[in-house]
């Protein structure tokens, strides 16, 4: 029993030694846990800005000599004359193309009562525009409506009666799902550091391994298929937990960085966050290992390895993707490997109580499918197809 | 010892590899396995190994069946594979010790081993360089190395003096008739025929899958009437009948 455990010792020291040698398959397993905290910080910083700021918004407004206190209120709003931007703006401004046209009789008709028409124009289907037009169209129906209540407070009226219906709302989410933004891509991120991350180094050890003509001998030793496929699923699945504990390290830093209050939330990865994250995505880690093993000793060269494996890999990389698409998601995506994981993760960026029952049920359908995906590929590693193809 | 007895290999439908070879490789002798491309060597000594399985027939290192037990025989042999390769990332001691320790070797005695095979292969200079880059001859070293670190009772080579010059031949010819004379028994197939006759205490020449002779270099020069074991070759594969045993 010592002398096979001392030999699968052996067996993953030898592939620790050649992973961590091997600077170009590391450098690819952990750029994407040092650049996704990188990009969630950018993303959340571009995004706040949008939400708190109002930039300039520059629109060709003719007829504003006629309405001054609309155009003051446009003012305050920060939104000017396209005349006033400077040359820069100007031609992008220009491009944009936001019309507002106040009619000549605007004061005759304020004055008899009359209903005023502004033409607000623009290309409704231009994104950059849409704020602007929001912005704008604010601006008008709030001061109408000043003009209106006073209107309406002058004839000795109160103004509640143009309010029958009042709406309470009530948000139940946690501060934390405020930040939902940053939650969604870290988890996406999570989920592709597990599968992405020890992908180079399992497609190394299994077709590189045979394209170096170092299979067929090690094949020959006193030693099990099922110690081998063990030895490399264990360096793979422990570089993409590595990865991902180096993720969430970064990720608690540099969030640190981005002013969440601005938008009333909040976002940290506590203690118990961490090691709850970590409880959920080791099964996936050893899960993507074992199945990137699995095809990539069947390749038959390098090349293949890594061109279909890393296809077939993608795919479940994608699947918490297409459950942000599902509304109503039937009860067995909660134990399926990936999205189970995915759908506890979301609790728990929410800051929902974890459904630890879902967790240990979804943990071990994903480790038994790792199991038998390491015993079938122990077992054909035996078969003589495979050692034919040493050759 | 490793004994061979009426193996068969077909694969697919019609490809046969093996037709019933037999032979025995005894104790403290080399014993060299010549035969034409496709004759089934590589399919004889990788039934050996335990990597095929033969459809009919016995295959046993030191009584213990290659087919049944792969892996309790396969730790009585020690391998010199058709083609080789090297963990490049590791140093020339690592992968001797890694081998070392897939064969149950740990401690002093495993350090003990390594020290005294890298001594004797005379390449003390090469073992903490990483394996990239080796030569020819300084990889078929490593490759010896590990294949004898654990001192195994057989040793198979299939082709080991394939790209090496003759300094590293003359070595390894060294290392095997040492070996010899401490009664191992060694299994080695060759395409050179000088090479053959100088290292061999016995020939078994295969073609088509079986034996097409046995015996002494001499032997099989005498059985063939001619004075060059090439030419004995080429008559005794060309014509198995009247001559094969």
């Amino acid at each position: 029993m010592s002398a096979g455990f001392g030999q699968l010792k052996a067996l993953i020291i030898k592939e620790f030694k050649e992973a961590f040698r091997d600077k170009r398959a590391l450098m690819v397993a952990f750029s994407m846990s040092l650049l996704a905290p990188v990009m969630i910080m950018v993303m959340s910083k571009t995004m706040i800005k949008e939400m708190v700021d109002k930039p300039t918004v520059y629109a060709e407004i003719s007829g504003g000599e006629f309405a001054p206190k609309l155009m003051k209120e446009f003012r305050d709003e920060n939104i000017v004359p396209l005349s006033e931007a400077s040359e820069n703006d100007q031609r992008i401004w220009q491009k944009r193309g936001i019309k507002i046209t106040i009619p000549d009789t605007y004061g005759s008709d304020m004055v008899e009562g009359r209903v005023i028409n502004i033409t607000l124009s623009a290309d409704y289907s231009d994104k950059p525009s849409l704020s602007p037009v929001r912005r704008i169209k604010d601006v008008v129906r709030d001061h109408a409506r000043a003009i209106g209540y006073k209107r309406i407070i002058m004839r000795g009226i109160d103004v509640r009666i143009m309010k029958p219906l009042n709406i309470v709302e009530q948000d139940r989410s946690q501060p934390s799902s405020n930040a939902m933004m940053i939650s969604i891509m870290l988890g996406l991120y999570l989920l592709m550091g597990a599968f992405m991350s020890g992908l180079s180094i399992a497609i190394d050890s299994s077709a590189g391994e045979r394209e170096r003509n170092v299979l067929e001998m090690l094949l020959c030793q006193p030693v099990s298929t099922l110690k081998i496929v063990l030895a490399k699923l264990t360096c793979s699945a422990s570089i993409s937990v590595l990865s991902i504990v180096l993720m969430l390290t970064v990720t608690s830093v540099s969030i640190g960085f981005v002013d969440l209050t601005k938008i009333g939330a909040t976002f940290n990865i506590d203690a118990f966050t961490f090691s709850a994250l970590l409880i959920l995505l080791v099964p996936i880690c050893i899960l993507a290992a074992a199945l990137q093993l699995f095809f990539s000793f069947q390749a038959k060269s390098f090349k293949e390895a890594q061109s279909t494996v890393t296809m077939l890999i993608m795919l479940p990389a994608f699947i918490p993707i297409a459950l942000t698409f599902i509304d109503d998601r039937p009860a067995w995506l909660d134990w399926a490997p990936v999205a189970g994981q995915s759908i506890i993760m979301e609790d728990l960026f929410k800051g929902l109580p974890v459904n630890w029952a879902a967790l240990a049920v979804t943990s071990l359908v994903t480790i038994v499918m790792s199991a038998a995906l390491v015993l079938t590929l122990a077992k054909k590693l035996k078969s003589e197809k495979v050692v034919m193809a040493l050759s | 010892m490793i004994k061979v007895e009426n193996l068969h290999k077909t694969f697919g439908k019609d490809v046969k590899a093996l037709n019933g070879l037999s032979f025995t490789a005894k104790d403290g002798e080399i014993t060299g396995i010549l035969g034409p491309n496709g004759a089934g060597k590589t399919t004889c000594l990788r039934t050996l190994y335990g990597l095929l399985k033969a459809d009919e027939g016995i295959a046993t290192i030191d009584g213990i069946s290659a087919v049944d037990n792969p892996i309790q025989a396969r730790a009585q042999l020690g391998i010199f594979p058709d083609k080789f390769g090297l963990y490049e990332r590791l140093t020339a001691y690592e992968q001797i010790d890694y081998f070392a320790s897939i064969h149950g070797m740990s401690g002093a005695s495993k350090k003990a081993a390594i020290e005294q095979i890298l001594k004797d292969l005379e390449m003390e200079e090469l073992a903490h360089r990483k394996t990239q880059g080796f030569s020819q001859g300084q990889r078929m070293k490593v490759t010896l190395a590990q294949a004898l670190v654990h001192k195994p009772k057989n040793f198979v080579l299939d082709e080991p003096t394939r790209g090496l010059d003759v300094m590293s031949t003359r070595i390894l010819r060294d290392y095997l008739n040492r070996f010899k004379e401490q009664g191992h028994c060694i299994l080695f197939s060759s395409h050179v025929m000088q090479e053959v006759a100088a290292l061999c205490d016995r020939v078994v020449i295969v073609a088509n899958g079986k034996l097409a002779a046995e015996g002494t270099p001499e032997e099989l020069c005498q059985l063939a009437g001619e004075t060059q074991l090439e030419e004995a070759f080429v008559k005794l594969i060309g014509s198995d009948e009247g001559v094969a045993a």
